[in-house]
């Protein structure tokens, strides 16, 4: 398990915030393409005249999961004329606890003896044995960070309570693969609510829909659009008016979810949207259940529903559903839409 | 006085009045002399007043009389407070004819000295020409067309407006293209070709707005362009071409911006029919005035275009009113018509609504044929990583301990090689980032100089601009006034004047101090003289209390008594002799005086003159009355 999991990490970058103010590229291994490059310095906060301080950031760009940790470096140091430096790390899965641990290490690492050198060899141990001793009592371990954990860290609780019954809508959209876009000011914020919403359609556990934190850049947009549906989170508030990139739009500050004219007619929702809807907020507002206990829940009554769906597919010759098909067993129209575009999402559809 | 005379001569002189060259003070004047100046300056100060006064004296008597009555009316009409009359002109007495001149003379620089300033230049004065043309049309009052006059018809009438019509004038002049040269053609067809300004535009009275329309808009062009080279211009710290090559990729970024969001909502209107103009105005409005692309118009509405084609097309042919149908057979037709255009429409809204359900039909199988397909790609490449490390364990197999041991010792192998070689790269590193540091500081630092020393040249460019300004302004006003001064009267010698004035002023305190003088002399005396007088009756009346006592008893003593009251008496007459001569004195001095005023207003020709004017009106009248009896 280790040496698959090992053979996920891609990359190791440093950028660095010298008393210039320049914020520059200085070391990585093994490389970096310049594309990406270009994107993680404008991900890392340092490249922003210092207005904001993430400590952690990370998200997507071609199918690449980056994890930036950023650290202020204090008097007295090994480091010279630094004043601020980051270390990215690229990686093909999504787990950013694991990689924030990691992060962290290397970054003392690289703070006490001032020298990437030291810094790489964790990394390379780390890389080749799965292991690597931290500063702190113990040592880091790979085969601690389940993937699982990532998918359930996040709380499907605290969303279903800031929206509600709204939360449907989000349950819809991500269920037909739709493309919804989250905007919050903050980016801590962002990240903590993007990761949990590919939760709500746990079946797939596809969690490379999830691009958490975009740019309105073409490079990141361009990426953006080769994915069909998608769960994207921007800081830029101009966001609201690129209609042409949404289909669902979330305002997390405001807690006001819309959805784009175009996008109207596929996400119209009927009975049992509500039901599910119910269930959802039910689930959500019982104090006992845990928050993967919900999510259970959920995937439950989803399994449900594609178990019709597929016992439809099967009643019509080679197992594809058709419009027609649906219309015979005279569905009320929105469930029957649903059902159609549900189809098509699963793959289950007759071309 | 001569000073005064002269003064006033010169004025009546400028005034018109026929001084003699010998004539040098007011003294010499004749009776028709001052009539003619006292005149001239009325007609001056006042034209109304003076129009009706002649300026020489009529020969009869009682017309003269007349008119110098007239005369002296008028003067204090104008404001001369002192006492006038005929006699002031017929039997004129110097004092009298001076105050009057002086003030009738006073009375005129004020209101000549505008017509007598020359002006400056021949550039101002058709400035002020065409200023008091504009100001005489401007007071004119607008009146409406039944009321006005043949003088309004030049300004108020519709035939003198025109609107106010632009139409673009191509100029051959290079504004901004200063480094590039004409081509030859072009520079051929400017020489040859292309007609004059006043011939280009097709209505003439669009030639002025035109010209002004461009000569506005390249000023403004230009200055607007001067402003933001010297506000950010500079700032950028750009050659000109590149700030401006800058400012046109960011101009066409935002145009492209607009036009996508602006496009958007068109397509979704592809089925509302005719909202493409709604949606252009709105573009336009938003990005206030960009050029309309057409392909919005165009976007979407292929189906409405086809649409309103077929039915264009199907109209003509089906409506053909023939003259020889009746009236109901028409109305037949055109019942058939309207129900087979009807049919047409219905199964035009049938296709529509089939096509839209294809559509979404398509797009939604495409979506999930993408989706698939991706998929797919995505696990195909996995599985070709997964083939490929399977392919080598495959061929490691056989031998799998040692195999293993060997990878592993590899692994470590390299491990340590990466170690190594990161080390080296890391030494080679550490300098040259640290220098790139130390560079970029010095660089800042500079960037921090360069910036102070541009502040600067912006001040100082100010400051040269300001200079410039105000020298030229003061080159203009310095000619002026040159030429103000050449063109003075150069007869009159100001500085002499004032030379003449200052002495006099100094001659008056002179005096002033003499006369003090003299007072503070006087006073001292008279207190002496009061002092000793006091001291004298004070040592008499003590003197004679003594003797008195003593005379009583002494024979000597009583005459020496006498003899003391006596001198006492004496001595008081003769005081009051010298005080009575002084006065006698100072009488003689006034009657001196008066006698030589008396003396200085001629009465005494003026009686006989009066005499004689007398006479010869008595026969006037005398004359007059036999003529009425006669006739």
């Amino acid at each position: 398990m280790a040496a698959t999991e090992t053979q996920f990490m891609l990359s190791v970058g440093l950028i660095e915030k010298d008393v210039n103010g320049d914020t520059l590229w200085v070391w990585c291994y093994p490389s970096v393409g310049s594309d990406l490059r270009q994107v993680l310095l404008s991900k890392c906060c340092l490249t922003r005249d210092g207005r904001d301080f993430h400590t952690f950031v990370f998200g997507q760009f071609c199918r690449t999961w980056y994890y930036i940790t950023t650290v202020e470096v204090q008097e007295p140091t090994a480091l010279n004329k630094v004043t601020h430096f980051s270390i990215v790390v690229t990686a093909k899965d999504f787990n950013p606890e694991k990689y924030a641990a990691l992060s962290r290490i290397l970054c003392r690492m690289y703070i006490k003896h001032g020298s990437p050198v030291k810094m790489m060899e964790a990394y390379v141990t780390v890389l080749t044995k799965g292991i690597c001793q931290s500063d702190e009592n113990g040592s880091f371990l790979i085969k601690d960070y389940d993937v699982r954990k990532a998918y359930l860290a996040g709380s499907v609780k605290d969303v279903v309570s800031q929206f509600g019954m709204e939360t449907i809508i989000l349950y819809t959209a991500l269920m037909l693969k739709k493309r919804i876009v989250v905007h919050h000011p903050r980016i801590e914020a962002l990240l903590e609510f993007t990761r949990v919403l590919p939760s709500l359609t746990w079946h797939r556990k596809d969690w490379s829909i999830l691009h958490p934190y975009v740019h309105l850049t073409d490079a990141e947009l361009e990426d953006l659009k080769k994915c069909p549906g998608y769960v994207a989170g921007f800081v830029d508030p101009e966001v609201s008016n690129r209609s042409d990139l949404f289909d669902v739009y979330v305002n997390l500050p405001d807690s006001v979810i819309t959805v784009s004219q175009s996008a109207k007619e596929a996400m119209a929702m009927g009975k049992l949207h509500k039901d599910i809807g119910h269930l959802i907020v039910q689930s959500a507002e019982d104090a006992e259940r845990s928050d993967s206990q919900v999510i259970k829940e959920i995937s439950v009554k989803t399994k449900e529903i594609l178990a019709n769906l597929a016992a439809l597919a099967d009643e019509c010759e080679d197992s594809k559903i058709t419009l027609e098909g649906l219309k015979q067993h005279h569905f009320p129209p929105a469930t029957e839409n649903f059902l159609f575009h549900l189809a098509a999402a699963e793959q289950l559809l007759r071309i | 006085m001569e000073e005064v005379d002269n003064i006033l001569i010169h004025a009546l002189k400028e005034v018109g009045t026929e001084v003699n060259e010998d004539t040098s003070s007011v003294k010499q004047f004749s009776s028709e002399l001052i009539v003619e100046a006292v005149v001239r300056c009325i007609r001056v100060i006042e034209p109304c007043l003076g129009s009706a006064l002649p300026t020489s004296l009529p020969p009869g008597m009682s017309a003269r009389f007349r008119v110098c009555t007239s005369l002296a009316q008028a003067c204090q009409d104008i404001g001369y407070k002192g006492e006038i009359g005929y006699q002031s002109f017929l039997y004129s007495t110097e004092p009298e004819i001076r105050s009057l001149l002086m003030f009738l003379v006073e009375k005129l620089p004020r209101e000549s000295a505008e017509a007598s300033d020359q002006p400056p230049g021949k550039s101002v004065v058709l400035q002020r020409a065409i200023a008091a043309a504009i100001k005489a049309q401007l007071v004119v009052p607008w009146l409406p067309p039944s009321c006005r006059l043949p003088l309004h018809s030049e300004t108020q009438s519709p035939g003198a407006l025109h609107r106010f019509h632009v139409q673009p004038l191509s100029l051959p002049h290079c504004t901004e293209e200063a480094g590039k040269k004409q081509l030859k053609e072009v520079k051929d067809y400017h020489r040859d070709i292309l007609p004059p300004v006043t011939a280009q535009p097709s209505h003439h009275a669009s030639l002025v707005t035109s010209i002004l329309e461009q000569h506005t808009a390249e000023l403004s062009a230009s200055q607007e362009g001067y402003n933001e080279w010297n506000s950010q211009g500079l700032l950028s710290r750009l050659k000109p071409q590149e700030y401006r090559s800058r400012k046109l990729t960011r101009l066409r970024k935002r145009i492209e911006e607009q036009m996508r969001s602006a496009a958007l909502p068109s397509l979704e209107s592809a089925f509302g029919g005719p909202r493409a103009t709604s949606d252009l105005s709105e573009v336009l409005q938003a990005f206030r005035g960009s050029a309309p692309s057409d392909h919005i118009l165009t976007k979407g509405s292929n189906f409405t275009h086809t649409q309103k084609f077929t039915f264009t097309q199907t109209l003509p042919s089906s409506s053909i009113p023939s003259s020889h149908q009746s009236e109901s057979d028409i109305q037949h037709c055109q019942q058939e018509e309207q129900v087979s255009l009807q049919l047409h429409f219905q199964h035009l809204c049938s296709d529509v609504d089939q096509l839209a359900a294809d559509m979404k039909h398509m797009t939604v199988t495409n979506a999930q044929v993408l989706d698939e397909f991706k998929q797919r790609e995505l696990k195909n490449s996995e599985k070709e990583d997964k083939l490929q490390v399977k392919k080598k364990t495959i061929n490691l197999l056989p031998d799998s301990d040692n195999n293993l041991l060997k990878l592993q010792t590899l692994v470590e192998a390299s491990a340590k090689r990466v170690v190594n070689l990161a080390s080296q790269w890391e030494k080679r590193r550490t300098p040259l980032i640290n220098e790139h540091r130390r560079l970029k500081e010095i660089c800042s630092k500079q960037d921090l100089e360069s910036s102070k020393k541009l502040s600067e040249i912006t001040s100082l460019h100010d400051k040269i601009r300001v200079s410039t300004e105000e020298a030229k302004k003061k080159e203009e006003i310095h000619k002026q006034l040159v030429t103000e001064l050449e063109n003075l009267p150069q007869d009159v010698s100001r500085s002499a004047y004032t030379q003449r004035i200052l002495e006099i002023v100094s001659n008056i305190k002179k005096q002033k101090e003499e006369i003090t003088k003299i007072l503070s002399d006087t006073k001292e005396l008279q207190k002496e003289i009061n002092s000793l007088t006091g001291k004298l009756d004070r040592t008499f009346a003590v003197t004679d209390e003594l003797v008195f006592k003593d005379a009583k008893k002494d024979e000597s003593v009583r005459k020496s008594y006498k003899y003391l009251a006596a001198l006492h008496e004496n001595c008081y007459q003769l005081i009051q002799t010298i005080e009575y001569t002084g006065t006698i004195l100072r009488e003689i001095r006034d009657l001196e005086e008066q006698i030589e005023t008396e003396n200085g207003s001629k009465t005494v020709a003026n009686l006989e003159r009066i005499l004689n004017d007398y006479k010869a009106i008595r026969q006037e009248n005398s004359a007059l009355a036999a003529k009425v009896r006669e006739g």
